[in-house]
């Protein structure tokens, strides 16, 4: 079974009395362990889809999976997920990366990346294990106890990158996750998404920047809430190529 | 369970992350409280010392007298043509009533006392008989109350406070001693135990006490005299007033058309005036509380208004994270209510303080009752004001507070 299957999906956002139709009858079918770049011009509905994968906000219509569970259906039976039942799917199936980091400003790293686990419930003795070894794993092992505004650019997306991977998620949604960085970190935090994905994650990333999508196996593309074109980057192929071998 | 100890210990830290702005929100609730407490201690305060008071004047004691204690209307000239009271009163009630046990005609007036070289200025001086001791129930530091026959025969004997001990026999055992009361010599047979101030004004330590007889010489025999009884034990008050009153109006030969020409005072009359004032005390301190308590409020939720909007952007990271609505409700929940228990804590600090201040005018002290009724009114102030700023953190859109800036 696929773990992201997005079925005729339209979101329409009233603005007035304007109705803006951000999705109209998006498919797509995400595999676990996929490397994926969603691009699209301004406008084309990235942001939008990228919310509904993110259960931040649900479809006006359509079908949504994900691993296995119903966020939204257009049988009323299934229904749609309530505000704390949403908040539960993103805590436990998805970790965030954005372009702005959204670290809590005055949180240190450490407590940071321990909030999803707070949020899910978990005891303070593992939450500590589990946050070192994640922050040790992204190479932030020793700026632990620094604040966000005492971290350079880099290291600050990195935490958030910890934070999304802490708890373990189904899938890793970055926004633009190089958007505020320059080259040569951008190219470091890039290293370490494809790191992420080799070690078995999924990763789902929007950008309008090429040669950041290019990093992925495989790229959509949207244009005016549709998909526009859907296709395998190289890479895929040779690490498929590496695995086969 | 853990999730809401970690919210409240954020909401703990963004507390103290505000300090200068946490006080000020606090000072409504530090001021409410600070009314609430100190109005408790002085109530608190001024009834133990009214029901000492109470205790030294007896409950079980009536006071034939000319005047009223307290006067309700009426024309005071009608009082003063009233006949005075007469010494054999006292005799004739017991005689005839059933539920008067002892009964003493008393006369007061202040007179300086002299030991040596020692004196003392305008002191308390009773004339009574000697049932003064059965119908006060006087407690002896050491000695004697005066006897029957010392009483008939004039004596000059003389029971004295404690404070007059203390201070005319500092270092010496006044027993046997003889004081000047106006000139005459009077033999000291007895101290009273240490009573205190009567209503904080009037010291019924610095007194002194003569058989009546012995007292013409020094008060002259014209004097206001009153009527002390002691109601027989298990006796209602009610039924031995009312029985006095009749005596008293057959004593007096009053037709029943004729209004009573006497008063029978008793505790009663300073309970009611005490009351009134208590209800004074209470409603002003209540109104002050209120009003500080509901300015304090609204100044908690002007300032949880203002902490949502500003970190509008944290709600929406916390809820991306996976935070549901009941924690960010009681993340910003308990933030009011922190601000508004440690405000009371501050103004219960500071009430201790001025309970020192208020011991020089009454016993007064900080109950634990009342200190758990204050952090419970702050607890209280800090939902009402915090719940509202509080659920529209926990309803905010996601997706617009994590874009707010």
């Amino acid at each position: 079974m696929a773990l992201l299957e997005l079925n005729n999906i339209y979101k329409t956002y009233k603005i007035g009395t304007v109705e803006v139709h951000a999705l109209q009858g998006l498919n797509a079918v995400i595999e676990k362990n996929e490397y994926v770049s969603i691009m699209g011009p301004s406008g084309s509905g990235k942001s939008t889809l990228m919310n509904i994968i993110g259960c931040l906000d649900t479809p006006t219509e359509g079908n949504y999976l994900l691993d296995g569970l119903t966020v939204h259906s257009n049988d009323p039976e299934k229904g749609k997920l309530d505000d704390n039942k949403l908040a539960e799917i993103r805590n436990q199936k998805i970790g965030f990366v954005f372009q702005t980091f959204n670290l809590l400003p005055r949180a240190t790293a450490l407590h940071n990346v321990e909030l999803p686990l707070i949020y899910a419930g978990i005891s303070k003795k593992a939450r500590m294990e589990k946050t070192h070894s994640t922050l040790i794993k992204v190479g932030l092992g020793d700026r632990i106890y620094h604040r966000p505004n005492e971290l350079s650019g880099g290291q600050r997306q990195r935490v958030a990158i910890a934070r999304a991977l802490v708890n373990n998620p189904s899938i890793i949604l970055a926004d633009e996750p190089t958007g505020n960085l320059d080259s040569k970190t951008s190219a470091e935090i890039m290293v370490l998404l494809d790191k992420l994905h080799s070690a078995g994650n999924t990763i789902i990333l929007v950008t309008h920047e090429h040669n950041i999508a290019e990093h992925a196996h495989r790229i959509i593309t949207l244009l005016d809430g549709k998909v526009s074109k859907d296709s395998k980057t190289g890479k895929g192929n040779i690490k498929q190529m590496i695995e086969n071998n | 369970m853990g999730q809401l100890w970690e919210s409240f210990v954020m909401a703990f830290k963004d507390v103290f992350a505000n300090k200068t702005r946490s006080f000020l929100t606090m000072l409504g609730i530090i001021i409410g409280i600070l009314s609430v407490s100190l109005m408790g201690t002085a109530i608190s305060g001024i009834n133990d010392t009214f029901e000492n008071s109470m205790e030294m004047i007896g409950n079980d004691v009536l006071h034939l007298q000319k005047y009223p204690w307290f006067m309700k209307g009426g024309d005071w000239w009608d009082f003063r043509n009233r006949p005075e009271m007469k010494v054999e009163y006292a005799d004739k009630i017991l005689q005839r009533s059933k539920n008067i046990s002892f009964a003493t005609p008393e006369m007061q007036n202040m007179r300086n006392v002299k030991y040596g070289d020692n004196s003392i200025q305008g002191v308390f001086i009773d004339a009574a008989n000697w049932q003064l001791q059965h119908v006060n129930s006087l407690k002896f530091e050491d000695g004697r109350f005066f006897t029957k026959s010392e009483d008939r025969n004039a004596s000059k004997v003389v029971v004295i406070g404690y404070g007059i001990k203390d201070n005319l026999f500092p270092n010496q055992n006044p027993i046997g001693e003889d004081i000047k009361i106006r000139g005459m010599k009077y033999k000291v047979i007895g101290v009273l135990k240490e009573q205190g101030k009567f209503l904080g004004l009037f010291s019924f330590d610095n007194m002194v006490i003569i058989p009546l007889k012995s007292a013409y010489s020094i008060f002259g025999r014209r004097r206001h005299m009153s009527i002390t009884l002691k109601v027989r034990e298990g006796v209602d008050i009610k039924t031995a007033k009312d029985e006095v009153t009749m005596i008293m109006r057959s004593l007096r030969g009053l037709k029943p058309s004729e209004k009573n020409n006497f008063e029978i005072n008793q505790q009663e009359a300073f309970r009611e005036q005490f009351s009134a004032i208590k209800m004074g005390i209470s409603g002003v301190g209540f109104g002050i509380t209120a009003l500080a308590l509901l300015v304090g409020g609204i100044g908690i939720m002007n300032i949880m208004f203002v902490s949502v909007k500003e970190r509008t952007k944290e709600i929406g990271i916390r809820k991306a994270l996976g935070a549901k609505q009941n924690v960010i409700l009681f993340q910003f929940l308990s933030e009011a209510v922190i601000i508004a228990v440690i405000g009371g804590m501050i103004g219960l600090i500071i009430t201790t303080s001025l309970v020192g201040l208020l011991n020089k005018f009454f016993v007064a002290s900080l109950s634990i009752k009342l200190v758990i009724i204050s952090l419970s009114v702050s607890i209280i102030t800090g939902v009402l004001s915090g719940i509202v700023p509080a659920r529209k953190a926990a309803k905010l859109d996601p997706i617009d507070a994590i874009r707010y800036e």
